[in-house]
C-alpha cells in the first residue's frame, strides 16, 4: 500500500509538471496581453512532434532544445495573429488563438499524420521509498522546477521582466514610458510557445500524444493556471502538481476513467469560488 | 545630448485625429531650453491629445512634432503600474535609456525613499503622482511633460509638487511643459502660457500678459485678475 | 422591404428543395438545418447576451440522448422530441446558476469543461450505452405515421428551424430583448439602470440550450443512433465558427453562418474523398477551412457575413 502511494505520487508529480509548464506558458502570454491563449495545448503538440521527428536524425539532448525554439517562433506567429492586428481585444484575440488551434490540426494531421506519437525517454525506472518509478518522471520533475525558479527570476527581477509586466499592469502607462506593448506581447508569446513546447517534449515519452491531445493539456493548464488567478507562475505550479498528484491518485486506487471529472471539477469550483468572492464589474471585459 | 539649434520641443501645425472627430486642428508650440510653459483649457480641449502626441501615442494626421532631446511624460491620472513596487515603478522609468540607479529620483523626491517597497497601487494620489513624476525622472529628461499635476490632490500635496519642479528647473534646467485644470497655479509657475480651446490655440503670450487678459481671468480665474510677476 | 423579399425567397426556397434533392443532398439539408438551430441560439447568447459557450454540443448531445434514451425505453417518441428541449432547458439552467458567474475566458473554459464532463458520464453509463452509445432508435412517428424517410426529417427540421426563429425574432424585438441588448454592451451599466443581469442571462442561456436540445432530439431519430462520440469538443467550436462568420448580432446571422459552412464543408469533403487523395485530407481540409474562417472572421469581418453584406446593400 505504502510503496504504491510514493510511486503513485512521483508519477503524479511528474504529470502535474507537465500541466504546470503548459498552465505557465498560459500565464507568461495572460500577464503582458491578457490574451488567454487557447493555442497553448497545440504548442505542446506541435512540441513533441518536432522532437520525433528531429530525434529521428539528432541525439537525445540536441533534438528536444531545438524542438522547444522551433515553437517559440511557432509562438511567435500564433502572438502576430492573435494580437499583431491594432485594436483587436483580448476577447477576440482568444477566439483567433482558437481558431489557430483547429488550424493546427490540419497542419499537424499532415505532417505528422493522426496516429499517437511517443519517443524514448530517460529509460529504466527506480525504486523511491520502495515504489518503482518510471526515470523520466524525475527528469520531467528536475527540469521544471529549475524553469519555475528561472521564470520567477525573470519576471520579478530583470529589467526585461519588469516591462513585459509592466505591459500587462497597465498597458498605456507601459507605452507612456517607451515600452513597445505590441513587441513585448509577442514576446510573451514565443515564451509561452516555448513553455508549452517544453511540456509537450518532456511529457511524450510517458505519455502519447496525438494531433488533439491539446485539449485534454490546454484544459489541464488552465485549471492549474486558474488558481493563481493566471497571474502568478508559483501557484500555477503548485496547481499542476497538485492537479497530477490528485489525478493519479484518483487513477491508482479508484477508476482512470474519472481522471478529467476530478480535474474539471477541481477546476469549476475554484473559478466559480473566486467568482463568487468578487463583484463581476471586475472581471467583466473593457 | 546632440541638438541642433532651435527650442527643445516645437509642435508645428499639428492637426490629430480620432477616427473622424478632429481633436486638435492646426495646432502650433514651442518650449525652449529650461523654459517653463503651461498649457490650459477646458475640459476635452484637446491637451491630452497633444501630450500623447509629443510622447509618441497618437500619430498626427498632419503637421509636425519635433522633440530635440529626451521628454518624459507624467500622464494624466497618474498612471503607475498599480500592482508593482514604487522601486519597480522607477526603474521601469528608466527602461528607454537603461538607466537602473534610483538613487537620484529618490535624492529630489526624499518622500519616495520609504515607501520603495510598497506597492505603487495602494498609495495615495499625491504619493502617486509622486511615483509618476520620480518615473519620469528616471529617463534624465531634457523636458517634463506633465498632464494635470494638481487633479484630485489637496493644495499642501500640489504645493510640494510645484517646489520638486522649481527646484528640477533651477537646479538641472529641466524644462516643464505643464498642462493644469488650475490656470492660476499654472501661471503663477510658469512664464509663459497657451490657452487651447476645442483643439485650437486661442491664446499665447507670457503669463503675465495671459493674466491680464480678459478672455483667460474671466474664463479661468474666476474673473479676478491677478497681477503679474 | 428588400429585406422582406430576401426572407420570403429564402423560405420559398427551403420549402421547395427537399422534392427537388436527392438522397444525399437532402442529409446535407438535414445537417444544415439541425446546425442553423444551434447556430441561431448560440449567436443569440453570444451577440445578445455577450456570453462565450463553447459547449453548445452539450445541450445538443443531451437533447439527442434525451429523445434516444425516452424511446428505446417504451415512451411515445413524439413525446420522447418534446422532452429533448426541455431537459436541455432545464439542465442549461442548473448549471447555468454556477457557470454565468463567470465572464469572458473563464465562462469560456467551464462550458467546454462542462462539456468534457457530460462526454465523460455519458461514456461511462451503463444507461446510456456507454462508450458505444445507444442503438436502434426507432423514428419518429406522429399519429401512427411513421416518419421515414429523408425528406420526412427535411421537413420536420424545416419546422423546428421556423419556430426557432419566430421565437428568437420575437425576443430580440421585445423589451427583453433590448434589456440584452443593454447587457451585451456593459452589464454594469445595464444592472445599473434596472435590467435583472442574472435572470436574463440565465434565460438566453436555457433557450440557446433547448434550440440546441431540440436540434438533438431530431438529430436522434434522424439517425437512429447516437455515442459520445457524436458530440466532439469541435462540434462545439464548429457552432462556434458559424455563429461568428454569420454574425453575432442578427437572427438571420445563425442560419446564414450554419449553411454556408455546412456546404462549405461539404464540397471540401467531396474534394477530399475524391481518388487519389490520402485518407486524412477530408478532415485536414475541414480543420484547416474551421480555423482560417474562424481567424478571418475575428480579425476582418468582426459583425459576421450578414452585417457586412446588409451593409454593402444600402452603401
Ligand atoms: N480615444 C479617443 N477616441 C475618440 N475621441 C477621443 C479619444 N480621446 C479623446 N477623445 C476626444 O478628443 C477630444 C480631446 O480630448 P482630450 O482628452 O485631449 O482633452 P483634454 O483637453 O485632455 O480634456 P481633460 O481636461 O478633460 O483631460 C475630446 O473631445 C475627447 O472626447
Ligand atoms: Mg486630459
Amino acid at each position: 500500500m505504502a510503496n504504491e502511494l510514493a510511486g503513485y505520487v512521483i508519477t503524479g508529480l511528474g504529470t502535474g509538471c507537465g500541466f504546470a509548464l503548459v498552465g505557465s506558458g498560459l500565464v507568461a502570454i495572460y500577464r503582458v496581453t491578457r490574451v488567454v491563449n487557447f493555442a497553448q495545448g497545440t504548442f505542446a503538440v506541435i512540441g513533441a512532434m518536432c522532437a520525433s521527428s528531429l530525434l529521428s536524425v539528432l541525439p537525445h539532448g540536441i533534438a528536444e532544445p531545438l524542438a522547444v525554439l522551433a515553437v517559440a517562433l511557432v509562438g511567435l506567429l500564433v502572438g502576430f495573429v492573435a494580437i499583431g492586428r491594432p485594436g483587436t481585444t483580448p476577447q477576440a484575440a482568444l477566439i483567433v488563438t482558437l481558431g489557430l488551434a483547429i488550424f493546427a490540426y490540419a497542419v499537424v494531421v499532415l505532417v505528422w499524420g493522426d496516429q499517437p506519437r511517443s519517443f524514448a525517454g530517460v529509460p529504466g525506472a527506480v525504486t523511491v521509498l520502495d515504489g518503482r518509478v518510471q526515470s523520466h518522471y524525475l527528469l520531467v520533475i528536475g527540469v521544471t522546477v529549475p524553469v519555475f525558479a528561472g521564470m520567477a527570476l525573470f519576471f520579478g527581477h530583470t529589467d526585461l521582466g519588469r516591462a513585459l509586466t509592466a505591459c500587462a499592469s497597465n498597458p498605456y502607462a507601459a507605452r507612456v514610458i517607451g515600452i513597445d506593448v505590441r513587441r513585448m506581447g509577442l514576446l510573451a508569446f514565443a515564451i509561452g510557445g516555448a513553455l508549452g513546447a517544453l511540456a509537450g517534449v518532456l511529457l511524450t515519452p510517458v505519455q502519447q500524444i496525438t494531433f488533439d491531445s491539446d485539449v485534454t493539456l490546454i484544459v489541464n493548464g488552465f485549471a492549474a493556471a486558474v488558481l493563481g488567478g493566471l497571474t502568478r507562475p508559483a501557484v500555477t505550479l503548485a496547481g499542476g502538481l497538485l492537479l497530477g498528484v490528485t489525478q493519479a491518485l484518483v487513477a491508482g486506487y479508484g477508476n482512470a476513467a474519472h481522471q478529467t471529472e476530478i480535474a474539471l471539477g477541481l477546476m469549476l469550483a475554484v473559478m466559480i469560488g473566486r467568482a463568487a468572492r468578487r463583484p463581476a464589474a471586475l472581471e467583466e471585459p473593457t | 545630448m546632440i541638438r541642433t539649434s532651435g527650442p527643445l520641443v516645437e509642435v508645428a501645425e499639428l492637426t490629430v485625429r480620432y477616427g473622424a472627430a478632429t481633436a486638435l486642428d492646426r495646432v502650433s508650440l514651442t518650449v525652449g531650453v529650461g523654459e517653463l510653459v503651461a498649457l490650459v483649457g477646458p475640459n476635452g480641449a484637446g491637451k491630452s491629445t497633444l501630450v500623447d502626441t509629443l510622447s509618441g501615442i497618437l500619430v498626427p494626421a498632419s503637421g509636425s512634432v519635433t522633440v530635440r532631446g529626451r521628454l518624459a511624460h507624467v500622464p494624466e491620472g497618474r498612471q503607475v503600474f498599480g500592482d508593482l513596487s514604487v522601486e519597480d515603478n522607477l526603474r521601469l522609468g528608466g527602461w528607454r535609456i537603461g538607466e537602473r540607479d534610483t538613487a537620484a529620483v529618490y535624492a529630489v523626491l526624499p518622500a519616495l525613499t520609504e515607501l520603495r517597497r510598497r506597492r505603487a497601487g495602494l498609495l495615495s494620489g499625491g504619493e502617486q503622482q509622486m511615483v509618476a513624476v520620480g518615473r519620469a525622472l528616471m529617463s534624465r529628461p531634457d523636458v517634463l511633460v506633465i498632464d494635470e499635476l494638481s487633479l484630485g490632490l489637496a493644495p499642501l500635496v500640489v504645493a510640494d509638487l510645484v517646489r520638486h519642479l522649481r527646484e528640477l528647473n533651477a537646479w538641472r534646467g529641466v524644462a516643464v511643459l505643464l498642462i493644469e485644470q488650475n490656470a492660476r497655479l499654472a501661471l503663477d509657475l510658469c512664464s509663459r502660457a497657451y490657452v487651447l480651446e476645442a483643439g485650437r490655440i486661442v491664446a499665447e503670450g507670457t503669463s503675465a500678459e495671459l493674466a491680464a487678459s480678459s478672455l483667460v481671468s474671466d474664463a479661468y480665474l474666476g474673473g479676478v485678475v491677478v497681477d503679474g510677476e | 422591404m428588400r429585406t422582406t423579399a430576401l426572407v420570403l425567397a429564402a423560405a420559398a426556397a427551403a420549402l421547395a428543395l427537399p422534392v427537388v434533392l436527392d438522397g444525399r443532398q437532402l442529409g446535407i439539408y438535414v445537417l444544415a438545418g439541425l446546425a442553423a438551430m444551434v447556430t441561431v441560439g448560440l449567436a443569440l447568447l453570444m451577440g445578445f447576451a455577450g456570453q462565450i459557450s463553447l459547449g453548445q454540443a452539450s445541450f445538443y448531445a443531451i437533447g439527442a440522448y434525451t429523445a434516444g434514451l425516452l424511446t428505446v425505453n417504451g415512451v411515445p417518441p413524439l413525446l420522447g422530441l418534446a422532452a429533448a428541449p426541455v431537459l436541455a432547458a432545464g439542465f442549461a439552467a442548473v448549471v447555468g446558476i454556477g457557470l454565468l458567474r463567470l465572464r469572458g475566458h473563464y465562462l469560456a473554459f467551464a462550458t467546454l469543461a462542462m462539456q468534457l464532463i457530460l462526454l465523460s458520464v455519458l461514456a461511462q453509463s451503463e444507461w446510456a450505452g456507454g462508450a458505444i452509445g445507444l442503438q436502434g432508435i426507432p423514428r419518429l412517428s406522429v399519429g401512427g405515421i411513421e416518419l421515414d424517410e429523408d425528406v420526412h426529417y427535411a421537413y420536420l427540421v424545416l419546422a423546428g428551424l421556423t419556430g426557432t426563429l419566430l421565437v428568437a425574432r420575437n425576443l430580440v424585438a421585445s423589451r427583453v430583448g433590448r434589456g440584452l441588448r443593454a447587457l451585451a454592451t456593459s452589464e454594469v451599466a445595464a444592472g445599473a439602470s434596472g435590467v435583472p443581469v442574472g435572470r436574463y442571462r440565465l434565460g438566453v442561456f436555457a433557450l440557446s440550450a433547448a434550440f440546441a436540445g431540440l436540434a438533438g432530439g431530431i438529430y436522434a431519430f434522424y439517425l437512429g443512433y447516437l455515442g459520445p462520440g457524436s458530440f466532439p469538443v469541435l462540434l462545439s467550436v464548429e457552432y462556434v465558427v458559424m455563429a461568428v462568420v454569420g454574425g453575432l448580432g442578427t437572427v438571420s446571422g445563425g442560419v446564414v453562418g450554419a449553411v454556408a459552412i455546412v456546404l462549405l464543408v461539404q464540397v471540401l469533403n467531396d474534394i477530399g474523398t475524391r481518388p487519389g487523395m490520402p485518407s486524412y485530407a477530408p478532415s485536414v481540409l475541414s480543420y484547416a477551412v474551421y480555423g482560417l474562417l474562424l481567424v478571418i472572421a475575428v480579425l476582418y469581418l468582426p459583425r459576421g457575413l450578414v452585417p457586412a453584406l446588409s451593409r454593402r446593400d444600402r452603401s
